[in-house]
């Protein structure tokens, strides 16, 4: 039926979020006409959001990079491709002879595709000769990478989308589904309508918090103590599984002395939870025989972030609530391929699924693929980049599918760091905050004009295929990156990028069976086999360690970097809301910013009330290193004491109010906890955004 | 497991399947027209009949489970002949023939529904609510199936939309007919994809003015500055 009214129609996996939508792109005339939701997707089953069935137009917007552009004096010319890879490789090769190849540096993108990622790092490893490769998940999952691998073994969820059907209760903490990760908001909804018992941890009542049984909003950065204290109850209760911890596990007695501390009057002081409301859900997960944790960001982006995923590591094992069907431990992923790009070893110290770069043996199997020496010695991660180039010891960066300058922390200290460099290449779709900085900037693909794959948050790879042609000039990142590798001489050998999928599977033992046929149209979930057979539920009957224990961490709750003072008063936590997805580089190029059109602070009635702003004020946002202005929405769905904005429009420039602050284990910045002194426009001169040391 | 006969052919299947499902998996083509397979099987339009021998009349398929030594026919004349004429008694309310590609359009092609209705008569008046930036609602063309309904119900779970009126003027409102943009819709899509009419449908799928983020996509000359 659709063969009449379309020209083509592809199935594809969304490039949105990390739920990983199975979608049907319809094209016409070259253009992506409509896409509907692919009925046998096993992470959407039929359903999309509005972001994977109707943003696409940004696909065809007028202001699409067509063509390469270098930089001339101020602003940027026209180039042909042939000029634009000519001056990459000369200022790369030069500034490697001249400097060393540890001054240069990659980001790949959690945008990108496996097989893009993939060969971003086979290019820094191999072409270039450093390990100077981070990717995206380093500002938002990261901690909970490091954090599972060290409690579990293994960097993915434990489970599957499909475990909160069967769970009789989901524990969601520091995650928004119906506006961050919609299909996944819509399954926890409809699974709460037929009885499922939510308890939701946020310092915003969520909309799921209406069809949950318990809401709990404590001060933004007192999360572990949260856990510590709902952890406390169930041992104080007898609400533990003794044999699962005995057989499976290690650590446990260290935990016990730590968690005596966390009564629940002691959690409430910190937290500000009342201590009965800490009882309670301690009994309602304890007590279900099956329940999921879900977290997003509001976990991750913490001082101590890594941390606090430890410790839900840690109830998840002393009630047994691991390892089996509806009861899977769900980290929320927030980009398409957060999930794929870390895993593909787009990570200053891994290679595909986590092995060090220091590991002998790994090292030398690449080193035998790829026919070059390789650096045994890890590389620099985002924030360590950015301080070298500030440092002057990082010349070059080649950045793919990241607009840092908008959407990393202290823009200030971003963009000293780019100004900084002798040479920078953006690979993109559109002009950005960071191509602003370049020198060089090539014209990439979007998700709909590409093949690959993606992996979801349920370690689910699955392909992706192009529906329509990249527009104009421009050219599919693969291409590119294998181009810009073969000129530096190294020729990958690769004609498509399912040959990138063989040689990943080939050297990745956990991704073994993973192949274009494999896939087939629901997918695999890593770790596969080689016959294929892969794995929705890790963990059944043994952890991925050493001993195959999984280790319980003992970890006390500290204070958050940032903290309310007499200066400033309110704690800005930022998120993202339904219509637009980050940095709104797609979204804004859509109709749906006919559906929202700015960023909002939201702002509960009483502090609305004491400082004098009503609704719809336009107020000013200050922080200790920046200050912007924001219309303010007056709800109560916000805690009072806390403000909360969205960071889709560049020119709020919300990040320019996040300071420095990040976790502790992985420098996942610390975007959630953000003093501020919120004020009335009226007070103070018009300001537009900007730095405070500018 | 229950046993039963479908077309003459031995069928087993868990406790609890309808005859649809039992149908489909035997590899038989049950007519539907309110059935989506995301949302809870519905019973309203009578087009999924069946005839299950020792019955009195023609079983709609969808709601009907399966039971031991049932022998069900699906291709039963009378039971063809019923709901050919409901889709052919459906379409006659609408003022213009569903387009092709549309369900209600398919199944009316494969019952041998003619494409003059054989009973002319009121046909719903247009309305047309055109405000959203995705979505189009073209209420003449709404056979109140209540598939968009139960979409946003049990497939989304935002109850935006609400079946209303009654017998000839039965049809679908947002919110409180205040139309999508200014009801609690969010945009999902989820109705547009299960209706069978086109009553829901997209907005650029409607033809017409381009949107203003179609603007080509040429090669670009204009030089960027800092």
């Amino acid at each position: 039926m659709e063969a009449d009214r379309f020209d083509r129609t592809v199935t594809t996996t969304c490039g949105y979020c990390g739920v990983g939508c199975r979608l049907e792109a319809h094209a016409q005339q070259g253009r992506v006409a409509s896409i509907s939701p692919a009925l046998d997707g096993p992470a959407n089953e039929g359903h999309t959001c509005l972001k994977g069935r109707f943003a696409h137009q940004f696909t065809r917007s007028r202001e699409r990079l067509t063509s390469p552009l270098i930089r001339e004096g101020d602003g940027f010319r026209v180039a042909s491709w042939e000029e634009a890879y000519a001056r990459i490789v000369s200022e790369l090769t030069r500034i490697k002879s001249e400097h060393g190849p540890d001054s240069i540096a990659a980001l790949a993108s959690s945008r990108g595709t496996n097989e893009e990622c993939y060969a971003l790092s086979r290019m820094l490893r191999a072409a270039i000769g450093t390990n100077n490769i981070d990717n995206c998940s380093r500002v938002c999952h990261s901690p909970t990478s490091f954090a599972l691998r060290k409690s579990l073994g293994l960097s993915g969820a434990t489970g599957s989308f499909t475990d909160i059907d069967h769970a009789d209760v989901a524990l969601l903490i520091g995650v928004n589904p119906t506006q961050g990760h919609p299909v996944v908001g819509a399954r926890i909804k409809q699974a709460a309508l037929r009885g499922l018992k939510l308890i939701t941890i946020d310092p915003r009542r969520i909309e799921l918090a209406d069809y949950g049984v318990l809401h709990l909003a404590p001060r933004p950065g007192t999360n572990a103590a949260m856990v510590l204290g709902i952890s406390h109850v169930v041992r104080r209760d007898g609400m533990i599984d003794e044999e699962f911890i005995a057989e499976r596990t290690d650590g446990y007695e260290a935990l016990c002395e730590l968690l005596d501390a966390y009564t629940p009057q002691a959690v409430e002081e910190i937290t500000g939870v009342a201590a009965a409301d800490i009882e309670r859900a301690a009994h309602i997960y304890g007590e279900a025989s099956n329940a999921s944790i879900l977290w997003g960001l509001g976990v991750t982006e913490h001082k101590y972030g890594s941390e606090v995923v430890q410790l839900l590591c840690n109830l998840a094992m002393m009630t047994g609530k691991i390892g089996k069907r509806g009861s899977a431990l769900l980290p929320l992923r927030g980009q398409n391929n957060v999930q794929g790009s870390s895993d593909m070893g787009a990570l200053p110290d891994t290679y595909t699924a986590y092995r060090p770069v220091s590991d002998e043996a790994v090292a030398q199997q690449f080193e035998e693929a790829w026919g070059v020496p390789l650096p045994r010695e890890k590389g620099m991660n985002i924030p360590q980049m950015f301080d070298a180039a500030i440092g002057g010891k990082l010349k070059a960066m080649y950045i793919f599918g990241e607009d840092v300058a908008q959407s990393d922390p202290d823009t200030a200290h971003v963009i000293e760091a780019l100004e900084n460099l002798e040479f920078l290449v953006c690979q993109e779709i559109f002009e950005n905050e960071t191509t602003k900085y370049a020198d060089v900037i090539l014209p990439a693909s979007a998700f709909l004009e590409k093949a690959g794959t993606f992996t979801n948050a349920e370690r689910r790879f699955q392909k992706v295929e192009a529906a329509i042609d990249p527009p104009g000039g421009a050219k599919t990142d693969f291409e590119i990156i294998t181009t810009v590798s073969r000129m530096l001489g190294h020729e990958m050998g690769w004609e498509t990028p399912w040959d990138t999928l063989e040689e990943i599977a080939r050297l990745t033992p956990q991704y073994a069976g993973v192949s274009y046929e494999n896939l087939g149209t629901r997918g695999l979930q890593w770790p596969v086999a080689a016959d294929g057979t892969d794995s929705p539920i890790l963990y059944t009957t043994r952890f991925d360690t050493a001993a195959g224990l999984g280790h319980f961490a003992a970890l006390p709750y500290k204070a958050p970097g940032d903290a309310p003072d007499h200066e400033f008063q309110l704690v800005l936590v930022t998120g993202r809301v339904l219509q637009h997805y980050n940095a709104g580089t797609m979204t804004r190029r859509t109709h749906n910013v006919d559906l929202v059109d700015r960023d909002w602070l939201e702002i509960h009635p009483d502090d609305a009330a004491r400082l004098w702003i009503s609704d719809g004020d336009k107020v000013s946002v200050r922080s200790r290193v920046g200050q912007t202005e924001l219309y303010a929405k007056v709800t109560p769905r916000i805690e009072p004491g806390h403000v909360f904005t969205s960071f889709h429009f560049p020119e709020t420039r919300t990040n320019l109010l996040v300071g420095q602050s990040s976790d502790v284990n992985t420098a996942c910045p610390e975007y959630k906890v953000v003093a501020v002194d919120v004020r009335p426009m009226a007070e103070q001169p018009a300001f537009t955004p900007q730095l405070v040391t500018a | 497991m229950v046993k039963l006969t479908i077309d003459g052919a031995q069928v087993e299947v868990p406790d609890g399947t309808t005859l649809l499902d039992a149908a489909t998996l035997a590899g038989r083509w049950v007519p539907t027209l309110c059935f989506d397979d995301r949302q809870d099987p519905f019973g309203a339009c009578r087009v999924c009949l069946v005839d299950v021998e020792g019955s009195p009349a023609p079983v709609p398929a969808c709601t009907t489970v399966c039971r031991n030594g049932m022998r069900v026919n699906t291709e039963d004349p009378t039971a063809r002949r019923v709901a050919g004429a409901i889709v052919e008694l459906v379409i006659s309310e609408l003022p213009v023939p569903p387009a092709p590609h549309t369900e209600v359009a398919q199944i009316a092609a494969r019952l041998g529904v003619p494409d003059e209705p054989r009973w002319p008569g009121v046909t719903h008046s247009v309305s047309h609510d055109l405000e959203h930036p995705y979505l189009a609602f073209q209420h003449e063309l709404c056979i109140s199936c209540g598939r968009c309904v139960r979409a946003c119900d049990e497939v989304q779970g935002t109850f935006a939309l609400t079946a209303v009126g009654r017998g000839f003027d039965a049809n679908v409102a947002a919110g409180l007919d205040s139309g999508f943009l200014n009801s609690t819709c969010v945009a999902c899509g989820a109705c547009a994809d299960t209706c069978p009419t086109d009553a829901i449908t997209e907005q650029t799928l409607l033809g017409g003015g381009g949107s203003v983020f179609d603007r080509g996509t040429g090669p670009r000359n204009v030089v960027a500055s800092v």
